[in-house]
């Protein structure tokens, strides 16, 4: 089952690429949406051949159903009731957004190389990509100026904290990741909710323009 | 049959079939748009006609003016001689040739922009610099998937690597192929000039990027521009379908009818992108480009940390 | 010597989980403010019999392992109650006085409520959990319950300082789970099973075999990560807008205790990676040096500040490097730091009640308009003024005591270097301090003062008193002469930082 693996990773690395060149808020979170559902399928394809559990297929749907169908139910919300700006308005441009991710995978992949991790040859694609998907949604929250977009940044570099976690540890005690879950999920209702007010205090959703304190 | 007289006759269709393919875009549009559409042989029309005729050359231009269509048509006959051509092998090829394709593009390009400029007009040389601007950008994305494809065949020539390229490598490494491909139809689009970056058929010189740089070619002149045109799309698409399809039966005619299908479908499908998408604004174009080059990347970067 | 009392830690959670749920029921501002005020109260009495059943009988373990409560968290776990209390007494005046003035509704008295008590509950979570795993689950509980306290009141500014809260340590603490990850590989290679990879007192029993590479990496990823939460430089910058944005009790709880609940995690680590890369030393050199920019930086922040609130705040910034410093340089420092974490918990909420108070009588957090106000509201200007001398380091009081025994681990040391910069940082943070606190007391006014809405000034009453002279006098006792419990108590909780039995 590795080639299915390799797909899945090379289709989040495009679909992270996209989302660096996408310039409509909508679409980018229709694509992270996507993210989600794909990720959700990455547990229950990494232990197909062990079969799989009732936890895992209780863990993988609430995965896709919080990361590709709420997540994205609540953005567009907060984008309608927000109701000002559509376009992602970035200060590095979409070009320059492309290079800059398809340096992080390459630093990725030079880096897990060297790193002393645990021997996992056919999930070799797994921690580079997982490393480089949480650069790539580093890099959104510090290079978009939009609020929604970064909350996106940080939906992006979750779901690569989420792949490095399958990647690392072999079995995450459900609590723990049902907590982790839960916790991605308030902090993306919270996010939209302060984007809510903010656009209502500030008639715009502009992250960069909030630099009032100082000092 | 031998293997080098098999090569010549699929050269030689090559070289006739050719002017088909701009053809089978052309229906393809007109069926998308509902009209009858001019017929698949109508570029043989058009080259015969334009033979015939004879070419006018401004007073400002001098020697390189003339000298553009046919350098660029060799070019593109020179390339043709190191693709292979269906059932993996080509007449020429050599390690490293693969370089040697990407400058004879080159050079074709440089003619062609050369030709252009010297005529001194600023449309023309408005379009030389798109043109310029637009293939910078391309070459990489070219370059590097071709370096993608060698390193995962282990061959530096074009004959070795679609010649190691077979279904089998579509089962262990699909993520790659695919990433190539899909950059390679880019490629393909900038190349040739089509939609989503250019548009054959506008007629407004302002937004224009290779039509207008032989508006001042006539005669036999552009009839060497169009058939190296078509010629260059033809070659493109031989490696492009090479990879999406890499069949080696053996048997020249199977894999000779593979290639045609190929070109065919292709065709199709250019039609289809032509019909359904509205050109991109000319800023959007590099970033369109870009994403070409860093698929090409991707997928050499899957191929080189890819066990040997 | 373990003992299984599912029963004493259950509490823990469920008391403050429950008090949030009925405070969103309750029917008027000020019972919620006493509900919330009763709810602290069962807390703290749950807590206490946690925290004496873990001095007298040792360690607690509950729920198959995945509760621990040892000396170290029993330690925290008394200081976030006495902050927790002291708050939400605070906060029954604070917000009394508001909703008096018509600026505090039953809803916004309702969030409150929840919130408050929902953070209490996720801390103490972060405090007895064994599991790494639901330690970050805690954290990041109290990051997005506590966002919003920020901005109870709604305007631009708290707005913005919640989003930058929000984000900043949301990002942060993601790292810090990076971290966890990487130290739960480490545990898989060490073929811990599946179900322990996480849970600290497994990992403690195997850390000299754990992978030193990994366990490095893990470390350096959760002392961002947490750091951030922690506020230690040069991961601090949401702080001081998010603590002068908040209302005062919520900012004596941030400092008092938010911050070093996200300290406590890197706390916890320490000894796993110390054992696992051979005790050279490599973390708590990182920790020294985290620590000491975290006191140089907030020195030159606090150099040019005049917003009262953002003063402290960055006070909050030094105080985490100081606490940082003193476990990194080991020996009696880790003692001392200990015991600078109850003195700064007790001594920074008193600044900010003082501090939030005088705002609501003057409008204003200008510390050049607050100038003198010892005289025209002399209980609070009063306990900013003491609590200002305190936090600095004035003599009798523990804060110098802690101090002081920091240097003398790094004179025990050797480590002159380490001992000048932070000289050098106490006494800025010293004479900057000092000008404001004795402006506080004897200054004239600079600008009248102009006040939107000032609140009407009441007399104080008995317990707003005991509120600023009780922890002052404990500080001063405690400061003159350390009990032996208490003694006792920092021992154990250092050896636990220190990898001892």
């Amino acid at each position: 089952m590795n080639e299915p693996i390799d797909g899945l990773m090379v289709l989040l690395v495009l679909l992270n690429l996209w989302l660096l060149a996408s310039s409509r808020l909508i679409a980018c979170t229709r694509i992270v949406a996507a993210e989600g559902i794909a990720l959700g399928l990455l547990p229950l394809l990494l232990s197909w051949d062990q079969g799989i559990s009732g936890r895992l297929w209780f863990i993988a749907a609430a995965s896709v159903i919080i990361r590709g169908v709420i997540f994205p139910q609540l953005l567009l919300k907060a984008l309608r009731q927000a109701n000002v700006q559509r376009e992602v308005e970035p200060f590095v441009g979409y070009s320059l957004s492309i290079v800059i991710g398809v340096l992080t995978l390459a630093i990725s992949f030079w880096l897990i190389s060297r790193l002393p991790l645990p021997e996992t040859p056919h999930l070799a694609l797994l921690l580079p990509v997982a490393l480089s998907t949480i650069l790539i949604g580093l890099f959104v929250i510090i290079s978009r100026k939009i609020a929604i977009n970064q909350v996106l940044g940080y939906l992006v570099m979750e779901n690569g904290i989420y792949v490095l976690g399958l990647a690392l540890v072999k079995e995450i005690p459900a609590l723990v990741e049902l907590g982790v879950l839960l916790d991605a999920f308030v902090g993306v209702f919270v996010m939209t909710i302060a984007t809510y007010h903010i656009s209502r205090e500030f008639e715009h959703l502009d992250a960069d323009q909030l630099d009032s304190l100082k000092g | 049959m031998t293997m080098n007289s098999t090569t010549i006759l699929n050269l030689a269709l090559s070289v006739v079939l050719a002017p088909l393919l701009p053809g089978v875009i052309n229906r393809t549009k007109a069926f998308f748009a509902g009209r009858k559409g001019p017929p698949l042989l109508q570029l043989y029309y058009d080259l015969w006609k334009l033979l015939h005729k004879g070419a006018v050359y401004s007073r400002t231009t001098s020697w390189v003016f003339r000298l553009g269509p046919a350098l660029g048509l060799a070019a593109v006959l020179t390339a043709l001689l190191i693709v292979p051509t269906g059932g993996g092998s080509s007449l020429l090829g050599f390690d490293g040739d693969l370089i040697l394709l990407a400058g004879l593009f080159g050079l074709m390009r440089f003619i062609t922009v050369l030709a252009a400029l010297d005529t001194g007009s600023a449309f023309e040389g408005m379009g030389a610099s798109r043109e310029v601007t637009f293939s910078a950008l391309a070459e990489p994305a070219f370059l590097l998937g071709l370096a993608a494809l060698a390193k995962l065949t282990g061959s530096l020539s074009l004959t070795g690597i679609f010649g190691g390229l077979t279904v089998e490598s579509w089962w262990s490494a699909a993520p790659e192929l695919a990433l190539v491909a899909a950059a390679m139809f880019l490629v393909f689009l900038v190349e040739n000039a089509r939609i989503p970056v250019d548009d054959p058929n506008t007629h407004l010189e302002l937004t224009m990027i290779h039509e207008v740089m032989v508006l001042d070619h006539g005669g036999p002149d552009f009839a060497f521009i169009l058939y190296g045109a078509a010629l260059k799309m033809w070659v493109m698409g031989m490696i492009l379908v090479q990879i999406v399809l890499p069949a080696h039966s053996g048997t020249w005619l199977v894999d000779l009818a593979v290639l045609l299908a190929g070109l065919l479908s292709l065709g199709v499908a250019v039609g289809t992108v032509e019909s359904t998408m509205a050109r991109l604004r000319m800023v959007r174009v590099p970033q369109l480009l870009v994403t070409a080059g860093a698929l090409s990347v991707v997928a050499l970067v899957l191929v080189l940390r890819r066990p040997v | 010597m373990l003992m299984e009392m599912s029963w004493l830690l259950w509490p823990l959670l469920i008391v403050p989980a429950l008090g949030a749920l009925v405070c969103l029921l309750l029917r008027s501002p000020k019972t919620v403010l006493a509900g919330v005020c009763a709810v602290v109260a069962a807390e703290a009495v749950a807590t206490g019999a946690a925290v004496w059943a873990v001095f007298a009988h040792g360690p607690v373990e509950a729920c198959a392992g995945w509760f621990y409560l040892d000396a170290l968290s029993a330690y925290h776990l008394a200081i976030l109650l006495a902050v927790f209390g002291l708050s939400s007494v605070y906060a029954w005046f604070y917000f009394g006085h508001e909703e008096r003035a018509g600026h505090f509704s039953l809803r916004t008295a309702r969030r409150f409520g929840a919130l408050w008590l929902g953070s209490l509950g996720a801390m103490a979570l972060v405090l007895i959990s064994n599991n790494l795993g639901v330690v970050w689950v805690g954290v990041e509980a109290t990051t997005l319950l506590t966002a919003f306290l920020i901005c109870l009141h709604r305007s631009p500014g708290s707005l913005e300082a919640m989003w930058k809260y929000l984000i900043v340590c949301s990002v942060g603490v993601a790292f810090a789970f990076i971290g966890t990850l990487l130290i739960g590989a480490a545990a898989g290679q060490a073929h811990l099973p599946a179900g322990d990879a996480l849970l600290w007192t497994r990992l403690r029993d195997v850390a000299p075999d754990l992978n030193p590479a990994l366990l490095k990496m893990a470390f350096i990823f959760m002392l961002v990560g947490y750091g951030t939460k922690a506020g230690l430089a040069p991961m601090h910058n949401w702080l001081p807008d998010a603590h002068s944005q908040a209302p005062a009790p919520v900012s004596a709880v941030f400092s008092g205790f938010l911050l070093n609940s996200a300290l406590y995690c890197i706390l916890r680590c320490l000894p796993l990676v110390e054992a696992a890369t051979g005790n050279i030393g490599w973390a708590t050199g990182l920790l020294t040096l985290v620590g000491l920019v975290s006191i140089v930086v907030a020195a030159a922040f606090i150099l040019f500040q005049r917003d009262a609130k953002r003063l402290l705040a960055y006070s909050s910034v030094e105080h985490m490097g100081i606490i940082a410093l003193g476990v990194g340089l080991g020996g009696v420092g880790v003692f001392a730091a200990m015991f600078h974490v109850l003195n700064h918990s007790l001594c920074k909420p008193l600044a900010f009640f003082s501090a939030g108070r005088l705002g609501q009588r003057f409008g204003t957090h200008d510390l050049g308009v607050l100038a003198g106000a010892a005289r025209s509201a002399p209980l609070w200007g009063g306990g900013l003024f003491v609590s200002l001398l305190a936090l600095i380091g004035v003599a009798p009081f523990a804060i110098f005591m802690s101090e002081f025994l920091i240097l003398k681990a790094a004179v025990d040391k050797g480590d002159f270097l380490v001992m000048a910069i932070f000289l050098a940082g106490l006494s800025i943070v010293f004479v900057a301090a000092l000008r404001y606190a004795i402006a506080a007391a004897w200054g004239k006014s600079s600008e009248q003062p102009a006040p939107a809405q000032p609140l009407p000034i009441e007399k104080s009453t008995l317990i707003e008193k005991a509120l600023v002279w009780a922890p002052l006098g404990l500080l001063l006792a405690v400061g003159l002469w350390m009990p032996d419990f208490l003694r006792e108590t920092l021992t154990q909780a250092s050896g636990i930082i220190t990898g001892g039995p």
